[in-house]
């Protein structure tokens, strides 16, 4: 399998004029990679991609985003404070993708179809705007 | 050369906070920072800027209204930066304007995908 690192703007459909872009982003309790060998993880990984193929399908899908890995680093006062990712509470960042909908309820609907989030959450953000 | 996310997290919305022309002097601290990575050839993706409202969907399909916030702080946006490292990714953190308001910065690295 090719493995690349997806670009952040390979934007699938055009902008309608009356949608609007949000951010769904996963917080899980453990990352996959973590938690799985990663014979175990690429299947999960299919069961993620069927479902992002589904949402190009509906020509909803802004970006695919990307999938963060276990090593990260806090900078906190300008300072280093942390060596690993950035926990709330029991959770840390799995990933993200942006989609296009009508409303911030309807992109919430979406995420409810997300796969694998299994007790994780997804946290649905509008992109920011003067006009808001 | 690889690619890191840059998360920033505050415990409040700036535009809620500062006047307009504190506003103005915080966005040039941004572009100024920006630039600077993009000069460099640092900066992969200048990322989204992330509005006030939000929805959380939890276990059990449940929704709640609001950003993430567990902690009193929500993210306020991301960039992708290049960087050979993610310690010299952690470097370029260092720079961004949201710590000089009680913001943080995390980093990550990006798992490749298919």
């Amino acid at each position: 399998m090719l493995l690349s690192k997806r670009p952040e703007n390979d934007r699938h459909s055009t902008k309608s004029k009356n949608m609007k872009e949000f951010v769904m982003i996963v917080r899980l309790a453990e990352l996959p990679e973590v938690k799985f060998s990663p014979e175990d993880v690429e299947p999960l990984m299919n069961v993620w991609e069927t479902w992002v193929d589904s949402i190009i399908a509906k020509n909803i899908l802004v970006s695919r985003g990307n999938r963060l890995g276990a090593d990260g680093r806090v900078i906190k006062n300008g300072i280093l404070t942390t060596n690993g990712p950035y926990v709330e509470t029991k959770e840390i960042i799995g990933g993200y993708l942006i989609i296009r909908a009508n409303s911030i309820d309807e992109a919430a609907e979406i995420a409810k179809g997300a796969p694998l989030v299994g007790n994780g959450t997804i946290e649905v953000r509008s992109i920011f705007s003067d006009n808001d | 050369m690889n690619e890191f996310v840059l998360i920033f997290r505050n415990d409040f919305q700036p535009e809620v906070k500062f006047s307009p022309d504190e506003m103005q002097a915080i966005m040039q601290q941004w572009q100024t920072w920006m630039g600077g990575m993009a000069a460099q050839g640092q900066l992969a993706s200048s990322g989204n800027r992330l509005g006030g409202d939000g929805k959380t969907l939890r276990p059990g399909s449940v929704i709640t209204n609001g950003p993430y916030a567990e902690i009193k702080e929500m993210i306020s946006g991301y960039i992708i930066v290049n960087a050979a490292t993610i310690d010299e990714a952690a470097e370029i953190a260092k720079g961004c304007p949201i710590l000089h308001v009680g913001g943080n910065v995390e980093v990550r690295d990006i798992v490749p995908m298919g």
